[in-house]
């Protein structure tokens, strides 16, 4: 009698699981909810990049205007950030070093060359590759915008107090509740990005650093006389 | 329209995200058979390096790490042809004008590697990749806005999402009769060609050493003539039967 039930049990108990995943086999509703997901995150992107532009209008073109006057004294911008953020940083260097159209002006990630990165960091400490550099480049007519998705990266904050004190404009980019990035008193411009996903943070990041670049574009195709007044 | 503009809408309509969704399911699935993901994007390497790290060093604690690499040497091609085996993926981030990225998404059938192309602008021909995700704006300022990155975020996201599921993981069974089989049948395979036919071999049969997506066979290449390493045929019953020219 035992025997039976045993081996009964597997057929007769299936129907009350019908969807134990390792046995499912059609796609079609997970493709379906995966696609109602991307179009529910995009628009959640699209809803972030907005509210960020809006809530920030006058502070990037105050911003963008300080970096236009700087590049025109010929000053240049340093991009800082780690790991994906390091990607959004030199994306964003690119931008205003070999822009599809305007005028290009000189900019490169701190992340990018491996030599100094792993130089500094073997000999002088991680926490320090940025700030090491800023100490070799900059000079007081150059802008460094600093990308964080938590606004605390200690590489990032050394960096900034060291260009604050060198004369470089300073600007962050900070997720979440800002960080230390938002209590900072070395950075002239922080721009926070309020989600808690570090997804929707560097898609609002990118954003706010096209809108910087665009009011800079701006700012240097005026006439002399007019960008002043 | 202009980005701003656009920002009244959301990204991703129904056909883009329904591309999506298939393009996940697959990659989770060669994921899940052991490929590795290689990224390229000659006109703009932050991305290729972006889509890497986001696979090898997820931002959400708890997911799998995942083998995924930018080639951002100076010739991708030559780079993808080297690292990729056959059941890898390769996601091109690129216009689709983008010479190397046409090439490589060519040959990567021979090399038996499922593409992925994200781009914007105008759109790359029906077939240039297994999978094509695009967005349609003719604005050249669309890759320094972030809408790359949500993309290959989204994708990343929903092709975690799939691994949540095992038993959609194994691809579907092949239809496959022993008559009639365009899949597996020797029907005119493309290859590329490893070893050129040798000095001492030419004059007897022209045997090449070609690569397709199943491995590296010996074929003959009376039929074809002259050929020379990395270029494109097509194999049939041990034979080279066209040479492809390279594209315009």
């Amino acid at each position: 009698m035992t025997g039976n039930l045993t081996g009964h049990e597997p057929e007769s108990t299936g129907f009350l699981y019908p969807f134990i995943e390792s046995e499912e086999t059609d796609a079609t509703s997970l493709l379906d909810d995966l696609a109602a997901s991307a179009r529910a995150k995009a628009t959640e992107s699209a809803r972030l990049q907005r509210e960020s532009l809006d809530e920030y209008a006058a502070a990037l073109t105050a911003a963008g205007t300080a970096m236009a006057e700087r590049f025109l004294r010929g000053g240049r911008l340093y991009t800082l950030g780690n790991g994906g953020s390091s990607t959004d940083a030199a994306t964003l260097a690119s931008l205003f070093s070999r822009p599809a159209r305007g005028r290009p002006v000189a900019a490169w990630s701190l992340a990018a060359d491996e030599a100094v990165v792993t130089a500094l960091g073997n000999d002088v400490g991680f926490e320090l590759i940025f700030k090491r550099q800023i100490i070799a480049h900059a000079r007081d007519r150059d802008v460094a915008i600093a990308l964080s998705t938590s606004g605390n990266s200690e590489d990032l904050m050394t960096a900034i107090t060291e260009a604050n004190q060198r004369g470089v404009l300073t600007v962050g980019f900070s997720g979440h509740d800002g960080g230390r990035m938002a209590a900072a008193e070395d950075l002239d411009f922080c721009f926070t990005v309020h989600s808690q996903s570090i997804h929707r943070i560097q898609e609002s990041h990118a954003m706010l650093g096209y809108r910087l670049w665009s009011v800079t574009q701006e700012h240097m195709a005026r006439p002399l006389s007019e960008a002043r007044a | 329209m202009t980005i701003t503009e656009a920002l009244g809408d959301s990204y991703v309509g129904a056909d883009l995200s329904a591309d999506l969704a298939a393009a996940a399911l697959d990659l989770a699935r060669r994921f899940h058979d052991g490929a590795t993901l290689w990224v390229i994007s000659p006109q703009w390497e932050p991305h290729a390096h972006h889509v890497a790290v986001e696979f090898v060093h997820p931002v959400i604690m708890g997911k799998r790490a995942l083998p995924s690499v930018a080639l951002v040497e100076p010739d991708p091609v030559a780079q993808a042809r080297v690292a990729s085996q056959p059941g890898d993926l390769l996601i091109a981030v690129a216009s689709a004008d983008e010479p190397a990225v046409i090439d490589a998404m060519r040959r990567a059938q021979a090399w038996g590697v499922l593409t992925l192309w994200i781009g914007s602008g105008p759109r790359p021909p029906v077939g240039a990749a297994n999978h094509v995700l695009w967005i349609d704006s003719d604005d050249p300022m669309v890759p320094a806005t972030g809408r790359f990155v949500l993309m290959y975020h989204l994708l990343w996201e929903l092709t975690h999402v799939c691994f949540e599921h095992p038993g959609l993981l194994k691809a579907p069974a092949q239809e496959c009769t022993d008559e009639v089989c365009v899949t597996c049948g020797d029907e005119g395979r493309l290859g590329e060609v490893v070893l050129e036919p040798s000095a001492e071999s030419s004059g007897a049969t022209g045997q090449a050493l070609v690569r397709t997506a199943t491995g590296e066979e010996w074929v003959d290449t009376t039929l074809v003539g002259d050929v020379r390493t990395n270029d494109l045929v097509l194999v049939h019953a041990g034979a080279a039967i066209t040479r492809l020219e390279v594209s315009p």
